[in-house]
């Protein structure tokens, strides 16, 4: 994995700056001390461009989601790359060493710093000691920290109870986060998330607001009395996104209380049929642009 | 025309600052750490403090639109809990390196103690080892001589005077500080430190070389608007938007560039405000805000 994130990193960064990081990790590899370790994190905002993004090949995009299905390096940074190189040759340290100084970098660590450890964590030994630390990195406001633990990184849905990852999803919807590019939404749907979907767009609807329309997407499989009123009222009332996640739920949920919405969905339902209408594509399409500092970009 | 507020301390702030201050055309701020009034009595509270200059305030001030950077320091006044400021030192190299903070600050002297001068001395050593800028605060009591006293401090310490803005300068200090080749800020802040039309006298004085204007608004009475008034107020008395530009933009970029930690690339893009047209009372809409009753219905600051 290393080798093939290095080249990754020296085909988007100035060489300089990947010989500076491998010297660093050589070092490190040698002789493991904590302060030099936490310099050097640091110190990879003074030699990474600070603007430089991490270009992916399709090969090479593939070959990633073969190795680590769901993990995408989509939106990283060199910033970012070359600190999760950091933290895999922190890997090699024996286990109480490798945690503390994830701590102890958690402790410090600017924006750009968290999300780097963070979207790692996937890719870390010892991961039943991090869930605890990923769900307190959730509590954050500051988006691009959310999104480097929600947002295309297989580490919840591997390793949450339901009630984290339920908070999780959640939380994604009020601060308006896509929710396709969540690993695992489909596997880790639930109940108890299903019904909470439907509190809140009853919440929302009572205050004249809406919820995203794919949303509904966590409520498949879990329809209820209550679900079946919903998507009922969201073809009354709803806009055309919304008429889109109720053709995608009756397209993929046999339940018998929603049979009668199909003659009314048929056009919706044809685009499922024909590929041009799918959970991810409705998400893709309702997704809220933000800028690489995690500010919501201007219109 | 937009602006680069060298000195504001956002955490004191309210979200309509930020909003005024960026239909204002501010487009980027520096933060210096300091004391908050309420005097700290335990070093984890610095820790938290810088942790939200570099993470929760950056983010804030990105909601809007502004590019937020900041300094790292023990402040004068603390420093004189020597208990306190020693488990503070150690904390200092974790922070100084990190992305975004373009200098040590806003330290220097305040009782002028030796404790003070210790840590002065102290920081001044490390700003030489990192590498960066110096933002320094000058004392309220004492201020002529304690303004030479830190220059003579940073200049035992070899510290380059082209690397060190010395803030909140007036009539009796600038020359001084301008003759060594230091950067001279001047803090436009109500009452107390120096009002907007002394400024602009300075100015017609001392031209705009090194010279620097920033608001310092933190949680005393103060205004988040300062920099982009007193531009308004200087296009008023006739000072070229040359010369406005570059006390108001020009320099702190140039002083705190020598980090390497900010850079103009870093909000490319972005509009900037006319501040003639501010002045003139049209009705510039930016982010819902009418930036005409944004600028208050006063330019000036005494």
């Amino acid at each position: 994995m290393r080798a093939f994130l290095t080249d990754l990193l020296k085909a988007s960064a100035p060489a300089e700056a990947v010989a500076w990081l491998q010297e660093r990790i050589t070092e490190q590899e040698t002789r493991f001390s904590k302060r030099p370790f936490y310099y050097a994190f640091s110190g990879v905002s003074r030699h990474f461009p600070k603007h430089g993004s991490i270009e992916i090949t399709s090969e090479e995009g593939a070959q990633l989601r073969e190795r680590f299905p769901g993990f995408s390096m989509d939106h990283w940074d060199a910033f970012r790359l070359a600190r999760v190189l950091l933290l895999l040759t922190l890997a090699k340290q024996e286990k109480t060493v490798f945690l503390e100084t994830i701590a102890a970098l958690l402790n410090t660590a600017d924006l750009r710093e968290q999300a780097a450890i963070y979207s790692s964590y996937a890719l870390l030994p010892h991961q039943e000691e991090l869930i605890e630390s990923a769900i307190d990195g959730l509590r954050s406001n500051i988006v691009d920290v959310y999104d480097s633990i929600a947002l295309n990184n297989p580490f919840p849905s591997a390793h949450f109870t339901d009630a984290a990852w339920n908070q999780m999803v959640l939380k994604a919807i009020f601060i308006s986060r896509p929710l396709y590019r969540i690993t695992g939404l489909d596997a880790r749907r639930n109940g108890e998330l299903a019904a909470a979907i439907s509190y809140l767009a009853h919440e929302r609807w009572a205050a004249g607001r809406r919820i995203p329309a794919d949303a509904w997407r966590n409520c498949v499989g879990f329809v209820t009395d209550e679900i079946s009123a919903d998507l009922h009222h969201l073809l009354e009332t709803g806009d055309p996104t919304d008429r889109e996640a109720a053709a995608l739920v009756l397209a993929s949920d046999g339940d018998p209380r929603l049979a009668d919405l199909r003659g009314r969905l048929e056009g919706e339902i044809d685009a499922i049929g024909s590929g041009t209408l799918s959970w991810d594509r409705l998400g893709e399409k309702l997704e809220f642009p933000v800028t690489l500092n995690g500010a919501p970009a201007k219109a | 025309m937009r602006f680069l507020d060298s000195h504001v301390h956002m955490v004191s702030r309210t979200t309509d600052d930020y909003q005024r201050m960026a239909a204002s055309g501010v487009t980027a701020i520096i933060e210096p750490s300091f004391w908050q009034g309420q005097p700290r009595t335990e070093p984890g509270t610095f820790k938290d403090y810088f942790n939200t200059l570099i993470g929760f305030e950056r983010f804030r001030a990105s909601q809007f639109g502004i590019k937020h950077y900041c300094t790292i320091g023990l402040n004068p006044k603390e420093a004189n809990n020597e208990k306190l400021a020693e488990a503070v030192m150690e904390l200092l190299p974790l922070y100084i390196c990190k992305e975004g903070v373009v200098g040590i600050g806003e330290i220097g002297f305040d009782d002028q103690t030796r404790a003070e001068e210790k840590y002065l001395r102290l920081q001044a050593q490390l700003a030489l080892e990192a590498d960066l800028p110096i933002q320094i605060h000058t004392p309220h009591r004492d201020k002529k001589l304690g303004t030479i006293r830190t220059m003579d401090v940073l200049e035992d310490v070899g510290i380059d005077p082209g690397k060190v803005i010395i803030d909140h300068n007036n009539e009796e200090t600038v020359k001084t500080v301008l003759d060594r080749g230091y950067w001279a800020a001047f803090t436009i802040y109500p009452h107390t430190k120096l009002g907007n039309e002394r400024m602009v006298e300075i100015l017609r004085e001392y031209g705009a070389e090194r010279i620097i204007v920033d608001s310092a608004a933190d949680w005393g009475i103060s205004d988040a608007l300062a920099v982009p008034k007193t531009a308004a107020l200087m296009k008023e008395r006739g000072i070229t938007l040359e010369r406005i530009e570059q006390v108001t933009y020009r320099n702190p970029l140039a002083a705190y560039e020598q980090s390497g930690q900010i850079s103009e690339r870093d909000w490319e893009g972005s509009e900037g405000i006319d501040p003639t047209a501010l002045f003139e009372g049209n009705t510039l809409l930016r982010g819902g805000m009418d930036v005409t009753t944004a600028m208050s219905q006063y330019l000036m600051i005494e």
